[in-house]
C-alpha cells in the first residue's frame, strides 16, 4: 500500500477506539507512518499515548478501528501471525521492563538469540557491538539490570528494541530519566537508527526538544482524540494551546 | 421503603461478588488448559526447567526435612502418651508410618512448597507483570506460558513427589527416633513392625496427592502472579492469595484423594 508520493505505509490506524469499563480513553484516532517517517506523538500523562502503542503491538485490543503494520490487518489476527509480524518490530517500554533474572547481555540479543541460534561469544561480541553505540561500557553486559542505573537500564532497553535492525521502531518515552547529554545520544541514535536502516519510527515523548530532534511528524493526543498534527517547525509555530503549553515548558529552538 | 432498598443493595453486592467469582473460576480453568497444552509444546525450557528443580526441590528439602522430621517424633510421643493401654512397637511404629505416609508427609510438603515456593514464583511473575515484563516477552517472539509457567509446573510435577517421599522417610526416621532413645523400644522389633505394615498403595497415593499439590501450587501461584494488577499492591495481593488458595486447595484435595483411595 502507497500513498501519492508513492511512499509505503508501514502503520495505519484508522478510527481506532479504546475504553477501560466506561472510561473512554481513545476516540477515533487516525494516523499513518511512512517508510522511513520518525513519527513523535506527544501529549500529557495519562492521555493515552501508551495504550495507543500497546493497542499497535496487540497488547491491547481496540473496542473498534484498525490496526494494520505493513498492510496486515492486526485486530483480531491469529495470534501466531501477528507474533511473527511483532518480531519485526524494535520495541521499548515506559519502564524499560529489562529482565530481572537475565544478565544485560542475554536482554539485548534475547529476540536475536533464539532466532538465529547464536553462540554465546557471537552473542556476546553483538551486545558489545550495539552498547557501544549508545555510550556503554563492555563491563555492564555481565551485570544484572538491577545492578546498574536507571539511565543505564533505559539504554539496554534501547539496545536490545535495536539489536537485529528492525525495520519499525516503538520507543515509549525512551529518554525520560536520561541526562540531556544522554538524551540527546539517544536521539541521534534513534535519528540515525532510522536512516541506517531506512526503517520508521513512532517515538511516545513529552520532551519537546527530543521531539525537535527525532521527528519529521508530530501528532498531539488531548481529549481521547488526536487534536493537533504537523511537522515540528509548524509545532514550534502553532496556535494550539496545548500545543504552546508543552513548548512553554522547554525551548526546543535551542536544539535545533 | 429504605429496608427494601437495603435489601436490593446487598442481594445485588452479593450477586455480583458471586459472578465475580464465577468469572474468576472460568479464567483459572481457561488458564489451567493453556498452561498444559504448553507443557507439550516444543521448544522445552530445559535450562529454565533444570533451575527449577534446583530451586522447588532441593532448596525445599531442609524446610521439607525439619517439619516433617518434627512431625514424626511428635507422633511417636502422642501415641505413645494416647494409646497407653496398647503401648508396644508395634502400634507406634504402625501409627507413626500410615499417618506420614498417608496424610502428614504430603500435606506438610504441600504446605511448606506452597508458603515457600508458590510465595515466591507468585510474587516474581506478579512484578514481572507490572513492570511490563511479560508483555517484552510476547513482543520479543516468546510466549510468557511457555517460557515462564510451563517449567515452574514441570518442575513442581516431578519435585513435590520426590520432596514427599523424602519427607516420609525422614518423618518415619523422627519417630524411629524417639521410640528407641526416649521410649527405649526395641530397635528390631521397632524397624521390622515399619517394614511389615509398610504397603504400596499408601506410597502410590502419597505420590499422587504429592503430584495433584505440586500442580495446585504452580498453577495457583502463576495464575494470581501472571494477572496480577496495581502495582506494588498487585504483588501483595497475588503472593497472598497464592498461598492461601494453594493451601485451602491442598486441604480440600487431600480429603478428596483420600476418600477415592479408601473410601
Amino acid at each position: 500500500m502507497e500513498n501519492k508520493l508513492n511512499k509505503k505505509i508501514i502503520i495505519e490506524v484508522k478510527n481506532l477506539t479504546k475504553s477501560f469499563n466506561e472510561t473512554m480513553v481513545l476516540n477515533d484516532i487516525n494516523f499513518r507512518l511512512f517508510e522511513g517517517e520518525s513519527l513523535a506523538i506527544i501529549g500529557a500523562s495519562g492521555s493515552g499515548k501508551s495504550v495507543l502503542l500497546k493497542n499497535i503491538i496487540g497488547l491491547l485490543s481496540p473496542d473498534k478501528g484498525s490496526i494494520k503494520i505493513n498492510n496486515v490487518e492486526m485486530v483480531d489476527l491469529k495470534r501466531s501471525v501477528k507474533e511473527k509480524i511483532l518480531l519485526d518490530l524494535g520495541i521499548t517500554f515506559q519502564q524499560g521492563a529489562l529482565f530481572d533474572s537475565l544478565q544485560n547481555w542475554e536482554n539485548i540479543v534475547f529476540k536475536v538469540k533464539n532466532k538465529e541460534k547464536l553462540t554465546v561469544k557471537d552473542a556476546k561480541e553483538l551486545a558489545l557491538s550495539i552498547i557501544r553505540r549508545l555510550g556503554l561500557n563492555s563491563e555492564i553486559l555481565e551485570l544484572y539490570p538491577s545492578e546498574i542505573s536507571g539511565g543505564m537500564q533505559k539504554r539496554v532497553a534501547i539496545a536490545r528494541a535495536i539489536c537485529g535492525n528492525p525495520k519499525v521502531l516503538l520507543f515509549d518515552e525512551p529518554t525520560s530519566g536520561l541526562d540531556p547529554v544522554t538524551g540527546s545520544l539517544i536521539d541521534k541514535l534513534i535519528k540515525s537508527t532510522v536512516k541506517t536502516v531506512g526503517g520508521s519510527a513512532i517515538t511516545i515523548t513529552h520532551d519537546m526538544a527530543s521531539v525537535c530532534r527525532i521527528a519529521d511528524k508530530v501528532i498531539l493526543i488531548d481529549k481521547q482524540t488526536i487534536s493537533w498534527s504537523g511537522t515540528p517547525q509548524e509545532m514550534l509555530k502553532s496556535d494550539n494551546e496545548k500545543i504552546k503549553d508543552f513548548i512553554k515548558s522547554t525551548n526546543p529552538k535551542l536544539f535545533f | 421503603m429504605n429496608l427494601i432498598n437495603s435489601i436490593f443493595k446487598i442481594c445485588g453486592a452479593t450477586g455480583k461478588k458471586f459472578l465475580k467469582f464465577l468469572s474468576n473460576i472460568g479464567h483459572f480453568f481457561i488458564f489451567f488448559i493453556t498452561a498444559i497444552f504448553w507443557i507439550f509444546r516444543p521448544p522445552w525450557y530445559f535450562k529454565k526447567i533444570f533451575y527449577q528443580i534446583i530451586d522447588i526441590g532441593y532448596f525445599s528439602l531442609p524446610v521439607v526435612g525439619l517439619t516433617t522430621f518434627f512431625s514424626g517424633m511428635v507422633l511417636a510421643l502422642q501415641t505413645y502418651n494416647g494409646f497407653s493401654d496398647l503401648n508396644n512397637e508395634t502400634t507406634v511404629a504402625r501409627v507413626v508410618l500410615t499417618s506420614i505416609t498417608r496424610e502428614l508427609g504430603p500435606v506438610l510438603t504441600g504446605l511448606m512448597v506452597a508458603g515457600r515456593i508458590g510465595a515466591k514464583m507468585a510474587a516474581e511473575i506478579a512484578t514481572m507483570r507490572v513492570t511490563e515484563q511479560i508483555d517484552a516477552l510476547g513482543t520479543l517472539g516468546t510466549r510468557p506460558l511457555q517460557y515462564l509457567i510451563a517449567p515452574k509446573i514441570i518442575a513442581s510435577l516431578i519435585c513435590v513427589p520426590v520432596l514427599v517421599l523424602l519427607g516420609n522417610t525422614i518423618g518415619i526416621l523422627g519417630g524411629y527416633i524417639i521410640a528407641i532413645f526416649k521410649l527405649e523400644f526395641n530397635p528390631s522389633i521397632y524397624l521390622y513392625a515399619t517394614v511389615e505394615y509398610l504397603q504400596w498403595i499408601d506410597i502410590i497415593q502419597g505420590t499422587v496427592k504429592a503430584a495433584i499439590f505440586g500442580l495446585i501450587i504452580s498453577m495457583v501461584s502463576c495464575y494470581f502472579g501472571f494477572n496480577a494488577t496495581k502495582g506494588a499492591e498487585g504483588v501483595g495481593y497475588a503472593t497472598t492469595a497464592s498461598v492461601v488458595i494453594s493451601s485451602v486447595m491442598i486441604l480440600t484435595s487431600t480429603y478428596i484423594i483420600t476418600a477415592l483411595f479408601f473410601g
